[in-house]
């Protein structure tokens, strides 16, 4: 006999919560904003324009082409690419997890690296990668790491916490990057 | 944090035991063939004659540690050791009973694992590094690397019949998997421990090596990644020092990996001779009220959402409380029409017979999102014929309540 209740995975959560993983995902390693800001050579506020794939030194690459809309550190062209490994390229398929995917539209802030191209590339990949969307009752701007919701353990405190960037005001987040850029700036000096 | 209840906005029921087409009882990847169609989830062909065919470096970063062992760096005795962590890792995967290539009672799927020596085995940048050689990596340094990025791995899937890479052989139909590799990056921005060295004071600083190299060869198999917290698949390593499940056995080689995992690799690769793990629960999560989806676009012209898409759906069995399996909901394609629909379907299969289920579905907003398994929505959607299928953005914005299923 088959018998159903709801939501008994609220527990689940709980437990999670108490008990999860210190790296976002077997591929990343965790870093903070501050790291992020430090390791981008270039942030931006940006809207996705198009998807194409291609081949590249033997392996399928996905380059996605934003209008820049803001630069919030470094400098870029009114229009960067984007590369990630993986895509679609005629009879073949190649998938890598942990690499963000982009919708034309979509506004995001991105952590960017030069690559040897001369394009750009996603400080590691969904963590770097913050979607703009609205907050439904209000309709302000708020950001959305991608890998914002889980708990991550800190190895200093030996507790977990929830660190990533989850609904956010955008203005919120602008400033925390801005003094995040900053400091790194000037522990490098 | 998880949205309270009471601000959720829509109010859904589980429907059971429907008869619904196609939908795949796991979250995986998938692909659409290019002449159209299901998507079809993907995974090997293997066979006696055409096993998995695997190899890895043995070529260690020179100037630091990359993987820590028991054994002194750079001897013998060290690739020994990572080579067991290596073959018990896979043993985890060919130790789940009711598979093709369960390691009993289908030996000779896995080939005896290679070594190769050369620094960046599986990519070099220089040549096509999709070759149909099946490689782990410990001395990478692929432009593909970002700061931040330790360790993934590349699968490479057909989308039609007849398409082959390297040594790998045409494929035998569309979503057929020909080339895996895992690459971990060498430059020391994270260290790796084999089970003995984890145990050391030194280990407690490092990841283990098997939980990381369990779950991306969940994903050589074609796995996607599981919001079930306990299975290898979840998508957030343990932290330093400390590894997923049990340590495997000769009893219990699949010991790393949770009932979901099972359910999954089952469900990819199954033996038609299992007679146990033969159980199907399906149904479709639709809102109490059908208005409350008219504003989603429509996925592809003519045709409508008209279910909940996204929603995790979970077995649990139901007097042990255990998570036995758990699918990504909202979708089913009709095998005769070969139409994809967002209806709402779900199903989970290769449940254990004589046990006793609750079902339950939730938002994928608690601490695995949509983000994380991205390509296991978008696939189901193929890029072979520009604006006919745009998959819809899952829904997450729902808490549910079960109408009972009919005797």
């Amino acid at each position: 006999m088959i018998t159903f209740r709801k939501c008994a995975v609220l527990t689940l959560v709980a437990i999670s919560f108490a008990t999860s993983a210190s790296v976002p995902a077997t591929t990343l390693k965790r870093m903070s904003l501050p790291d992020l800001s430090r390791a981008a050579h270039t942030i931006v506020r940006a809207r996705c324009i198009a998807n194409s794939t291609r081949w590249d030194a033997g392996e399928i690459w996905t380059f996605t082409t934003f209008d820049v809309e803001e630069i919030w550190k470094g400098s870029a062209p009114a229009q960067i690419t984007v590369r990630m490994l993986g895509g679609k390229s005629g009879n073949l398929t190649s998938t890598v997890s942990g690499v963000p995917q982009f919708s034309p539209g979509e506004e995001l802030v991105l952590f960017l690296e030069r690559t040897l191209a001369q394009d750009f590339s996603i400080v590691s990949w969904v963590q770097g990668t913050f979607r703009i969307g609205r907050n439904r009752r209000t309709g302000e701007e708020i950001v959305t790491q991608d890998t914002a919701a889980f708990a991550v353990f800190d190895p200093s405190s030996q507790r977990f916490e929830t660190t990533g960037v989850r609904k956010m005001p955008v203005g919120a987040f602008h400033s925390l990057v801005i003094a995040s850029a900053h400091a790194a700036q000037g522990s490098r000096q | 944090m998880k949205r309270p209840i009471t601000l959720a906005t829509l109010c859904l029921c589980v429907f059971t035991s429907v008869q619904i087409p196609d939908a795949f009882s796991y979250t995986t990847d998938s692909t659409v063939p290019l002449a159209g169609g299901c998507p079809q989830p993907n995974r090997w062909n293997l066979s006696l004659a055409s096993p998995l065919n695997r190899r890895w470096s043995t070529s260690l970063p020179l100037t630091s540690v990359t993987v820590l062992t028991v054994a002194a760096q750079r001897t013998p005795a060290q690739l020994t050791e990572i080579e067991q962590s290596i073959l018990d890792s896979f043993g985890a995967w060919a130790g789940v009973t009711g598979t093709t290539f369960n390691s009993s009672t289908h030996p000779g799927f896995i080939a005896p694992i290679a070594r190769v020596s050369t620094a960046n085995s599986c990519s070099n940048d220089q040549e096509n590094n999709i070759d149909g050689l099946n490689t782990i990596c410990f001395n990478q340094s692929s432009t593909a690397f970002t700061t931040g990025v330790l360790a993934f791995t590349r699968v490479i899937t057909a989308n039609a019949p007849g398409v082959s890479v390297g040594v790998s052989g045409p494929a035998a139909f569309a979503g057929q998997i020909l080339d895996a590799d895992t690459l971990f990056r060498n430059d020391q921005q994270a260290i790796y421990a084999t089970p003995g060295a984890l145990a050391t004071p030194q280990g407690q600083g490092a990841y283990d090596l098997e939980s990381l190299l369990a779950h991306e060869l969940g994903h050589w198999f074609g796995l996607d990644h599981s919001a079930v917290w306990r299975a290898l698949m979840f998508p957030y390593s343990p932290p330093p020092g400390q590894f997923l499940g049990d340590r495997p056995t000769a009893l219990a080689p699949d010991g790393p990996l949770s009932d979901d995992d099972r359910a999954g690799i089952r469900s990819l690769y199954p033996d038609p001779n299992d007679s146990v793990n033969i159980g199907v629960i399906s149904g479709r999560i639709l809102p109490a009220n059908p208005f409350a989806l008219a504003n989603i676009p429509a996925p592809s012209t003519g045709s409508f959402v008209t279910g909940i898409f996204g929603a995790h759906v979970v077995a649990v069995d139901a007097d042990t409380g255990t998570v036995v399996a758990a699918t990504l909901g909202g979708w089913s394609c009709n095998v005769a029409s070969q139409q994809l629909q967002f209806d709402g379907s779900y199903e989970i299969q290769r449940l254990p017979l004589n046990h006793n289920y609750k079902i339950h579905a939730e938002p994928l907003e608690g601490l695995v999102t949509p983000a994380n398994i991205g390509d296991a929505m978008t696939s189901l959607c193929g890029p072979q014929q520009p604006g006919a299928c745009t998959t819809p953005a899952a829904n997450t914005n729902f808490n549910v309540r079960v109408r009972p299923a009919s005797p």
